[in-house]
């Protein structure tokens, strides 16, 4: 036997009114937000690594720790770089920081076509 | 003027997580920009109240900055993890709640116009709304809320949840079920005709 319910209609109003609510971040919000983000952001002239063995060559592959922080410079034409160490550096690392390291790849989604480093 | 577009603009959440996370200094802001009205949202539908969400909001945008550094590309979607983080914030929240009932955003009217009562009876339902979900157990109304109020496909949700589409389906069937009775003797209170059922 089907009975509408009256209990299940005044359900789908309310659930519909908050589907259509707009909820807009106030400036206040916005700002507290980006105060977190720059207080706990990685300084990177401190990221922390082993100066010394396989993790030493691998970042001397790339330029050294330098060239990672001047990823800030490097950001504003656009390349983001990753580094896929082979696994016995990813297990180096993880022992000496205590912490699983994750690094992406190089990988297409990541890289822009060089005209949009080309400046001017 | 340099007319060259902003490479920011569509790279992926997670490239800008990871550049946040490699001491860009712009990465934050165009996160925040896109995420934090998403995840405001989220929260506000759930609990009600936008002041009890900006905190949960605030959290949650504070836990991502704090997981960027071991943020693994193409494990999870920035936006899944957001859900779960705040699904999870918000059933705390409301497992906290004592019955206060807090109508903090429209405070007593100085005159009955229209649109003031009207925003008085929404807050009400909201609020009416946000109670009922206090009451299910943690994962029927995080399963209701993200079917019903984020409108997100139930294999989207299995996602979030890190369970199968059926334990999905379930939870939203008997969440709903939940809801719908416990609203049940608040018609007239919510401004919704009190007939005898057909």
């Amino acid at each position: 036997m089907m009975m509408t319910n009256p209990n299940d209609d005044m359900l789908e109003d309310i659930l519909a009114q908050a589907r259509g609510l707009t909820v807009v971040p106030g400036h206040g919000l916005m700002a507290r937000v980006l105060a977190d983000a720059d207080a706990v952001q990685p300084d990177p002239s401190t990221v922390s690594a082993p100066q010394t063995g396989f993790w030493a060559r691998m970042m001397d592959a790339i330029g050294g720790w330098p060239a990672v922080s001047g990823l800030a410079a490097a950001t504003i034409a656009g390349i983001w770089i990753g580094i896929a160490p082979p696994s016995s550096v990813q297990d180096l690392a993880a022992t000496m920081a205590g912490d699983e390291v994750s690094i992406s790849l190089f990988s297409t989604d990541l890289m822009f076509d060089t005209g949009v480093l080309i400046d001017g | 003027m340099n007319a060259s577009p902003d490479p920011f603009a569509d790279a992926p959440d997670a490239a800008l997580l990871v550049a946040y996370a490699n001491g860009d200094g712009q990465a934050a802001r165009i996160l925040t920009t896109r995420l934090l009205p998403r995840v405001l949202a989220q929260a506000t539908r759930m609990l009600g109240s936008q002041t009890e969400a900006e905190d949960i909001a605030q959290d949650a945008m504070m836990r991502l900055w704090k997981i960027a550094p071991d943020w693994r590309q193409g494990e999870a979607q920035v936006s899944t993890w957001l859900y779960r983080v705040v699904a999870n914030l918000c059933t705390d929240r409301l497992r906290k709640r004592h019955g206060a009932v807090s109508l903090d955003q429209v405070s007593e009217p100085l005159d009955a116009a229209p649109s003031v009562v009207a925003q008085m009876q929404t807050q009400a339902r909201m609020t009416a709304l946000s109670d009922a979900l206090a009451q299910l157990p943690d994962r029927q109304a995080q399963a209701v809320s993200l079917r019903h109020l984020e409108g997100l496909t139930n294999p989207e949700i299995a996602q979030i949840m890190d369970i199968s589409v059926r334990s999905v389906e379930s939870l939203t069937a008997r969440g709903k079920r939940a809801l719908s009775d416990l609203m049940a003797g608040r018609k007239a209170e919510l401004g919704y005709d009190d007939d005898e059922p057909e």
